[in-house]
């Protein structure tokens, strides 16, 4: 009797548990690609939902709906009034924020957006230029799906180390720690084409300001390891060795590419505080106007000088954008933090001690090969 | 040790009762002989009485005994002649067993065996010679366990051959032989075979002891013999291989396992068996080792794909729509748009025209199976799809699943394996891949606490054995394995001298 009663419980929970699962079969659920927030003109948010609904007679279709409400589940509820299946959000890949909304606070929708088991956290996050509804509500000619095609635009950008990686797991981890800010990046609409523009910086959870998209080259050399990037800069005259120019032009544009750099940052002064930042780069060098002696070796260090006396320039150029701004994209904060003992380091503190900071930039460049490549 | 046999729950100990019943002698009179054997045998109407004068009597079932052998070396050796005593008789006769008896029963026991009995008038011994016809089918290819590379026969449904074949490929006295009778109404012989100094004697003893404690009325086949003698009757797994070829039955004796071959069954049984051994060919050790390695590997990934992936199909579609690649997206959700039912009912329904289609093909003649292959397979399947009642993803994964399940080399196996695919699928539908991971665990768990004559079912990975795993997932060249497997508890561990022969390469 005991061993029947054993196999009987489970066998009675199973058929009755049945009913607790709730289905969400694939073809009768609309599966949201992608979502866009913007401040809402009667109500708090107005969200716009990119939303694949599969349909026997037309295959399947993209639908673009925008409503407003005062919560994003509000706006989710409201998006189904107009659909004819239910709104999953599983199949997100990327979340847009407008420009007037992030600079107004993202943090409760980056909360709502973790909270929730069924969105991924290696979807991307961008800022749009503008407002997101404008970008999404147009119909482009040669896009049949937005959500997916700027879900791939990010995603080979990102892959391929043009811009910086904004997936919804490392912007969180920069926006909860506290040595660091974050940085994502800004896509627009131009013309028939969806673009990436820049990099949006935050101080805390309010964008303050953006770079450029030349510039986000240095904020990903800052951030991250390169293992094959590509890069095209200008020499300007001030960097030019006098003897490696044979024309009379003060311009010398550069490409390279498989570029290779490791970082190193030091805490030297706790006090200012200060940092020694090492960067060494390897890299191909692709295409120089005007023509130099590529084959000289004594010609390409000088436009390896050349190239580090830019760079320098230029990084610190960025780190003291981001200083003047308060936003600390790069983790200087972090690096103090791990380093000084009982430093009691909050977003405040961070933020005053950083318009202060010093940071000795050194850069080592090597031009491993020339000629032509690919 | 477990002894889980289901037809000797209540053992009742035997009793002794052979004097009581060996008493009836035979009476010396002619015609109260033959009365006896008649009354005996129940008067059947091939029972032959001849009588040759002056004074002696033939008895015999015309279907059992020999007539060529009867008639050359009996009939024309007792014809014209007289002889006086049955010692005569059996002097006599060229035929190499030739026996005494005066006691019924060993008479029509040995009468029904095939034996000739000759009755000399006014004794009360008689002669058995015996001289059965064995009727039995030449050797052919094994048909369902066919392979590439390697011998190209299979047992028969003759005891006598099917030892003899085994002898052949293992020329050694170390091989034993034991012969029982199981069944009270079909007096089944059956052989033990095993090799001596190799065997463990203790798996020999429960064997033997399994063996002679069945109290069955009759055995027809060693299937049957295998789920009435395993560890676990109630279990689906079988716990000991059904073969039909000779090289894969002496592999196993020579590794230091139990044999046993059933008359009247083409299908020997080797004991203890670990699960992985199931899917392991006899093929395998004929190729090559990495090319052996890569077939293994094959067939368990074959294995995998064959329990889990239309459980997968099930449970991605009906709850975790996340996991699915966006590549995948597309194609799934369009192909599914058409059908009206619930994936699990889609994926159940697929599972079971594919199950009915080899149910059809296995019993039907095999010139009208492959019709029915072609029917169902392109007929039944286009059709399905165009009618929307499938998406034609779910028939590849059906199909593939079913191709893969029959690539395990044990049919039985294979067998268990399409079976244990239903629950899955239904719980796969119940609770996505939580289900899955129940019926995952449950399986696991339920192999776990397997044996086989004694010895660990997952063997050699629990208990883990690492010596054993060289030749179990994958297998590695020769000279790594000559160890045999312990979980047989081999007597010699050692199959060779593990040294190479050309140490050094030169």
């Amino acid at each position: 009797m005991k061993k029947v009663t054993f196999y009987i419980i489970p066998l009675f929970l199973l058929s009755i548990l049945v009913g607790c699962a709730e289905t969400d079969i694939l073809d009768r659920v609309g599966l949201t690609t992608l979502v866009g927030y913007d401040v809402g003109t009667e109500e708090r948010m107005s969200t716009t939902v990119v939303v694949r609904e599969v349909n026997p007679e037309f295959q399947s279709n993209v639908e673009v709906i925008t409503t407003e409400n005062e919560t994003s589940k509000g706006n989710r509820m409201k998006a189904n009034r107009k659909l004819s299946k239910k709104i999953t959000i599983g199949q997100m890949r990327v979340v847009l924020f407008g420009e007037e909304l992030a600079k107004d606070d993202l943090h409760s929708y980056l909360d709502s957006l973790l909270e929730n088991p069924s969105v991924s956290n290696s979807l991307y996050l961008a800022v749009v230029e503008g407002e997101t509804s404008v970008l999404l509500e147009h119909e482009y000619k040669n896009i049949d799906d937005i959500g997916q095609h700027i879900y791939r635009l990010m995603e080979q950008n990102i892959k391929y180390e043009h811009m910086i990686s904004s997936t919804l797991h490392e912007i969180a981890h920069d926006f909860y720690m506290v040595g660091k800010d974050s940085a994502i990046p800004i896509i627009k609409k131009e013309g028939e084409l969806v673009e990436l523009t820049g990099v949006a910086i935050f101080n805390d959870g309010k964008m303050v300001s953006s770079l450029s998209l030349e510039d986000s080259f240095y904020v990903k050399l800052l951030r991250d390891n390169f293992k094959s990037g590509i890069f095209e800069t200008i020499l300007k005259e001030e960097d030019i060795p006098p003897n490696l120019i044979k024309g009379t032009s003060n311009e010398m544009p550069v490409a390279f590419d498989a570029i290779k750099s490791k970082r190193e940052l030091k805490l030297v002064d706790a006090t200012t505080p200060e940092f020694d930042f090492q960067l060494k780069l390897k890299a191909r060098l692709l295409e120089i106007y005007p023509d130099v002696e590529s084959g000289d070796p004594k010609v390409i260090e000088r436009l390896e000088d050349a190239m580090v006396k830019n760079l320098t320039r230029e990084i610190s150029r960025v780190i003291a954008h981001c200083q003047n701004v308060q936003s600390d994209i790069f983790g200087f904060g972090e690096k103090y933090r791990s380093s000084v003992r009982n430093s009691n380091l909050s977003k405040e503190k961070l933020h005053d001690m950083y318009k202060d900071m010093k940071v000795n930039i050194k850069v080592e460049f090597e031009i491993l090969r020339d000629g032509v490549f690919e | 040790m477990k002894f889980k046999l289901p037809f000797n729950k209540k053992q009742t100990p035997i009793v002794i009762q052979a004097t009581k019943e060996n008493v009836e002698m035979i009476i010396p009179e002619e015609n109260n002989f033959t009365q006896m054997i008649k009354d005996a045998t129940h008067n059947p109407s091939d029972l032959i009485v001849k009588s040759i004068p002056p004074n002696l009597t033939l008895i015999y079932i015309k279907n059992l005994v020999n007539d060529q052998i009867l008639n050359d070396h009996i009939i024309t050796n007792l014809q014209n002649k007289i002889y006086e005593t049955p010692e005569t008789i059996k002097l006599s006769l060229s035929l190499p067993e030739v026996n005494i008896s005066s006691q019924l029963e060993e008479t029509v026991a040995s009468l029904v065996n095939g034996s000739v009995l000759i009755y000399v008038e006014g004794y009360s011994p008689v002669v058995l010679a015996n001289i059965p016809k064995r009727e039995s089918r030449s050797l052919s290819a094994p048909e369902n366990e066919s392979q590439v590379i390697g011998a190209q026969v299979g047992f028969n449904e003759s005891l006598s051959t099917n030892i003899s074949l085994v002898r052949r490929n293992i020329v050694s006295p170390d091989l034993c032989n034991e012969e029982f009778k199981v069944g009270k109404r079909s007096n089944t012989s059956l052989s033990l075979i095993y090799m001596n100094g190799i065997a463990s004697d203790e798996m020999v003893n429960t064997l033997r002891q399994r063996i002679k404690d069945l109290d069955v009325d009759a055995l027809l086949d060693s299937a049957v013999l295998v789920e009435m003698i395993d560890d676990n009757s109630l279990s689906p797994f079988p716990q000991m291989l059904l073969t039909e070829r000779p090289d894969r039955f002496c592999d196993g004796l020579l590794n230091g396992k139990l044999g046993v071959i059933v008359d009247g069954s083409s299908m020997a049984i080797v004991c203890p068996q670990s699960f992985i051994e199931f899917f392991e060919s006899r093929e395998d050790k004929n190729l090559r080792w990495q090319v052996a390695t890569f077939v293994r590997l094959l067939r368990f990934t074959a294995i995998f794909l064959s329990i889990f992936l239309t459980p997968i199909y099930v449970g991605a579609l009906t709850f975790h729509y996340e996991v699915i690649p966006q590549a995948f997206l597309v194609p799934l959700s369009e192909s599914r748009a058409l059908v009206p039912f619930p994936p699990v009912f889609e994926a159940l329904l697929l599972e079971f025209i594919i199950e009915l289609l080899r149910e059809a093909g296995a019993r039907l003649p095999t010139k009208i199976g492959q019709t029915i292959g072609i029917v169902g397979g392109i007929v039944i399947g286009t059709a399905a799809v165009q009618a929307g009642i499938t998406s034609n993803i779910l028939l590849i994964i059906v199909a593939l699943s079913a191709l893969a399940s029959f690539t395990t080399p044990s049919y039985t196996m294979g067998n268990v394996i399409r079976l244990i695919r239903f629950p899955i699928i239904i719980l796969a539908g119940f609770w996505g891949f939580f289900g899955i991971m129940l019926a995952f665990c449950f399986i696991l768990i339920h192999l776990l606490r397997q044996t086989s004559l004694g010895a660990p079912y997952m063997a050699p990975f629990y208990p883990p054995r690492f010596q054993d795993m060289r030749d179990s997932l994958i297998r590695m060249p020769l000279p790594y394995t000559a160890k045999r497997p312990s979980n047989v508890r081999p007597a010699d561990e050692d199959k060779f001298n593990p040294e190479p022969i050309k140490p050094e390469k030169s």
